[in-house]
């Protein structure tokens, strides 16, 4: 038993010496420690006065440079979705337009030789033309008279202005203002077709309708 | 041609050399006749007027010069030189030394001969017109002027020639206008007689029609379409400057100038129909003569300015119709045929120039203003279009069109020798000739 005790008593002692010891060395450790510690808060302790401002400089300017990007981004965007908007507007706008042109594009009517009556097919195409100019109400036009390239420069001259002239008062009895139609004759001088034959003459002896869009 | 010759001529009637000379000024022949025989004639080469002397090209050059303008009228024979019998180192140029029966032998009714004497720049030229059957001078000349006007001295004696056998001078003062028309554009250019000196009036990428030259020669009214619309405007030939006269809505076209140049036949469809009025060119004043609601169209005036002659179809088709000057007394002149316009009255009085269709083209007739058979001027193949009269009434140019060739001609009243004016692949058009340019 009291051999027992002795290693106890040894045992408790070299714990105790061994925390003594230990203590010892982590005590060391800790100043150690410490002074790295003193020496890191230093070096944060110097940040706030030189390098802190200047992150916080980038940071600000990274955000508004951010920012700006941000903004001029959302311009863009918004500016093409504008440009895209007016050219589709424009796009629409233009084919509004066509679309109108075409519904006012009376086509060429024809005539006999050295005659200026309307034929029955001349005058299904101005009934179905003349409705258009009652809806578009601000387009006007011109109606050209032309002749085939036989005879007088002066008399096709003539001729020519008599188809305008017929073609744009049966226009105006369909209901069209006379302030809208203008007429202009260039005789035998622009012919269609340059051939020298019936054909090419049928095709030159004719009225054309040129449509004047409302000046804006 | 038209500024005055600034040469002295001092025209020396050699006619007081030789004894009898009651022909002078006597019209030998009416050239008129469609019976008319060309003249023969016989012209010398041009003998220095000083012995010995330099004579360079002048003596080749007087008697080709003159041949080719006496040729141009349409009048001469100009017989060939080396046919000539006479020996020129021994024969004079005056009558004493003349051997006719030398020329008669060759078929020479007439003969010129001529001498020069050419001093630095100074020229001195002579000219004898001989009679050969009855071995007369018939007119002589000299002129004094500078080696520039070597021309026109020799125009001024083809002049004397002409007067002298024809009873009038000739057309080398006057000019001829008309329309050059290409794909995008047709203006208008004027050329001498013979063809040279072409010279373009107008630039307007546009269409310049209907040249109407004024009877002073200084104006061309015309028909431009340079403001997008057929418009009449006055050219100065002298300034250059173009006035815009009518711009009603529709067609404006200018027709015949009165005499006196103070107004303006004008065709105007602002009345809602092609109608002839009658302008008064300074305040732009308008008559209007007819009242029709079919076409009326190219109306000219009579030489007496009493009648107007112009383009209607109110029968129909076109035909001519004279009215007075007033717009009263319609009547229609052409029945033959079913299109006939482009009426041109002649200056001398009752002949009216139009062109017809026949066989399906146009040819150029002549009819007398009080109606009867037209006679018709032009045969050949083509469309013959826009008879314009000379202002002697001797002549007739008009345009030619067909074959893709495109010309302006001119012709004798009476439908013989027919030459070109003008030619090319662009539409010539309505050629127009102008008064005597002094």
């Amino acid at each position: 038993m009291k051999r027992n005790m002795f290693w106890v008593g040894l045992i408790a002692l070299v714990l105790c010496l061994s925390v003594t010891f230990l203590t010892g060395c982590a005590k060391k450790a800790a100043v150690k420690s410490d002074t790295a510690t003193t020496q890191e808060q230093k070096a944060v302790t110097k940040a706030p006065s030189t390098d802190d401002q200047a992150a916080a400089a980038a940071a600000r300017e990274k955000a508004l440079r951010e920012q700006a990007l941000r903004e001029q981004a959302e311009k863009e965007a918004a500016a093409k979705a504008a440009k895209e908007a007016a050219e589709k507007a424009k796009k629409e706008a233009a084919e509004k337009a066509k679309a109108i042109l075409k519904e006012l594009q009376i086509p060429d009517i024809h005539f006999d030789y050295d005659k200026y009556n309307l034929k029955p097919e001349a005058q299904a195409i101005l009934k179905a033309g003349a409705p258009a100019y009652l809806k578009y109400s601000g387009y006007k036009l011109v109606v050209e008279g032309h002749c085939d390239e036989r005879g007088t420069v002066e008399y096709n001259l003539a001729l020519g202005q008599k188809r305008a002239d017929e073609a744009a008062k049966y226009l105006a009895d369909l209901g069209i203002q006379k302030e809208r139609i203008k007429t202009i004759s260039y005789g035998k001088e622009m012919p269609l077709d340059k051939e020298s034959n019936e054909a090419a003459w049928a095709k030159n002896r004719r009225a054309h309708f040129v449509i004047f869009p409302p000046v804006k | 041609m038209r500024h005055v010759v600034r040469l002295a001529i001092s025209s020396i009637f050699l006619l007081l050399l030789f004894h009898n000379s009651p022909v002078y000024g006597k019209v030998y022949i009416d050239i008129d006749s469609p019976s008319f025989q060309k003249f023969p004639i016989a012209i010398t080469e041009f003998k220095s007027l000083r012995p010995g002397a330099e004579t360079g090209d002048f003596p080749v050059w007087f008697a080709d010069t003159l041949s080719r303008n006496l040729l141009i009228t349409g009048y001469f024979n100009v017989i060939d030189r080396r046919a000539f019998l006479e020996d020129p180192s021994r024969a004079g140029i005056t009558g004493e030394g003349t051997r006719f029966a030398d020329w008669t032998t060759i078929g020479a009714e007439y003969l010129i001969k001529g001498g020069f004497q050419a001093d630095g720049r100074q020229l001195i030229a002579e000219f004898r017109l001989f009679d050969v059957m009855k071995g007369e001078l018939i007119v002589g000349k000299r002129y004094t002027g500078t080696t520039d006007d070597k021309n026109r001295i020799v125009l001024q004696f083809a002049n004397e020639v002409l007067q002298a056998l024809t009873g009038e001078a000739g057309l080398f003062d006057t000019r001829i206008a008309f329309v050059k028309k290409n794909i995008s554009a047709a203006d208008l250019y004027t050329s001498n007689f013979d063809g040279s000196d072409l010279r373009r009036i107008t630039s307007y990428n546009s269409l310049t029609l209907a040249p109407r030259w004024s009877p002073d020669g200084r104006q061309l009214a015309f028909t431009s379409y340079k403001d997008g619309k057929p418009d009449i405007y006055l050219r100065d030939l002298v300034t250059e400057k173009t006035e815009k006269i009518t711009s009603y809505p529709g067609l404006n076209l200018p027709g015949s100038w009165s005499r006196d140049g103070t107004r303006l036949l004008v065709t105007l469809s602002r009345d809602g129909n092609q109608e002839i009025y009658d302008m008064t060119v300074g305040n732009r004043l308008l008559q209007r003569l007819t009242r029709e609601f079919s076409i009326d169209v190219s109306p000219v005036r009579s030489p007496d300015e009493k009648r107007i002659a112009f383009v209607s179809n109110r029968n129909g088709s076109p035909q001519i119709y004279i009215m007075d000057a007033d717009g009263g007394n319609v009547r229609r002149l052409t029945f033959e045929g079913n299109y006939n316009t482009s009426p041109a009255w002649s200056p001398k009085g009752k002949m009216i120039a139009y062109e017809g269709s026949i066989d399906g083209r146009f040819q150029i007739f002549v009819i007398n203003e009080e109606g009867g058979a037209p006679q018709q001027l032009t045969f050949a193949g083509g469309d013959h279009e826009s008879p314009a009269w000379s202002p002697d009434g001797r002549y007739l140019a008009y345009s030619v069109r067909g074959y893709g060739r495109s010309r302006i001609e001119i012709m004798n009243s009476n439908g013989q020798n027919s030459r070109v004016l003008h030619e090319g692949n662009d539409g010539c058009l309505s050629p127009f000739w102008s008064p005597h340019l002094r």
